[in-house]
């Protein structure tokens, strides 16, 4: 549930990409990064290895302004996509108000992002946490690639979508999508948050 | 000093004369703010919250894998700056507290007076209040607005 201050008047949401190794998350948060004014933002912190790829965490907190008379903070999460470090994924993903499925549409990583969503909806099992109770959306990444690479965003929801969730399709390296995918699951976090407010 | 509820202030400013600590951050289990002292942007804040929950969620993930019982405390010693980081039980759920402290205290004393403040904290903390609306039904013009001025649409 996020963070409520009644007193100042804040909210604080945690929104967590998640999805198989190099699917596109930091590249997600990398683009926001570069897109919001900085006085909007805070540093990015990445918790990579030598090689970039993501060891532990992003974090990207953004400041969105006033809503209903509210400060409203987003505090974005990645996980590390790869299968090894599903302990870390854990770790990341508790306390989480929101998912961004982020699959590779490519057909050759198809496996990847089946293991991966199933993967994601064990972790919040473990958690406690149904998949069909916290708001979720799919982005369906690098739909820029020639089409005879990557699968349609139609067949990736036949895959992925059956509980009908918001899906994009993105091109994160250049924002195409990146701005649905952020403005629809902060729409739904906001929207659960209004239905079910927490005790002061 | 910035807390998110009041009730927290005054164990935490007994904390911070007691203990001369320079930063102290509590922040909650999944890395949200609750109080802090010592930091001047908000959004730093975050960042240190992000930081400190991951390095306890590690920590306990670690010592369970190890068959040990949890670590509750992780403590960093660098030459002018130490850093104390630990978990504690309220009655709002479980907490984080990170603590930046320098040459002019030391490790024991803060985790004398850490220790005081986590049973502070306990004793100050009020009955849960019933659950109280937050956002107006019509929340989502201004969520457009604020995003779409965030990305410069």
């Amino acid at each position: 549930m996020p963070l409520v201050n009644f007193t100042s008047r804040e909210i604080t949401c945690k929104l967590v990409f998640y999805g198989p190794g190099r699917c596109g998350k930091t590249t997600n948060l990398l683009y926001i990064h570069g897109r919001v004014p900085e006085d909007r933002r805070g540093n990015m912190v990445s918790l990579a290895t030598q090689s970039d790829r993501t060891l532990f965490f992003d974090f990207l907190p953004l400041e969105l302004g006033i809503i209903s008379g509210y400060t409203t903070r987003f505090q974005l999460y990645t996980v590390p996509g790869q299968v090894y470090y599903n302990a870390t994924r854990r770790l990341v993903l508790q306390g989480a108000d929101g998912v961004v499925f982020v699959a590779d549409s490519q057909a050759r990583r198809f496996d990847d992002n089946l293991e991966s969503f199933r993967d994601l909806q064990e972790n919040l099992l473990e958690q406690g946490v149904d998949i069909r109770q916290l708001p979720l959306v799919l982005q369906y990444n690098k739909q820029d690639l020639p089409t005879d690479l990557i699968l349609a965003p139609s067949e990736l929801d036949d895959a992925f979508n059956f509980r009908g969730v918001p899906s994009f399709p993105s091109d994160a390296l250049h924002g195409s999508g990146v701005f649905e995918t952020l403005k629809a699951l902060s729409s739904l976090v906001l929207q659960r948050l209004a239905a079910r407010p927490p005790a002061p | 000093m910035r807390a998110i509820e009041p009730w927290v202030e005054r164990p935490l400013t007994e904390f911070l004369g007691e203990s001369a600590a320079r930063v102290t951050l509590l922040m909650t289990a999944s890395g949200q703010v609750v109080a802090q002292h010592g930091f001047t942007r908000s959004l730093d804040v975050m960042s240190a919250a992000a930081l400190g929950a991951g390095i306890m969620a590690a920590t306990a993930e670690l010592a369970r894998v190890m068959g040990s019982r949890p670590l509750d405390a992780v403590v960093h010693q660098g030459t002018g700056l130490g850093l104390y980081l630990a978990a504690f039980s309220t009655p709002r759920g479980r907490w984080i507290g990170l603590v930046v402290f320098g040459a002019e205290t030391s490790l024991g004393l803060v985790q004398l007076f850490f220790a005081r403040l986590t049973q502070d904290l306990e004793r100050a903390a009020p009955a849960a209040e019933p659950a109280r609306q937050v956002l107006a039904e019509n929340f989502e013009d201004e969520l457009n607005s604020s995003l779409r001025a965030l990305f410069g649409r």
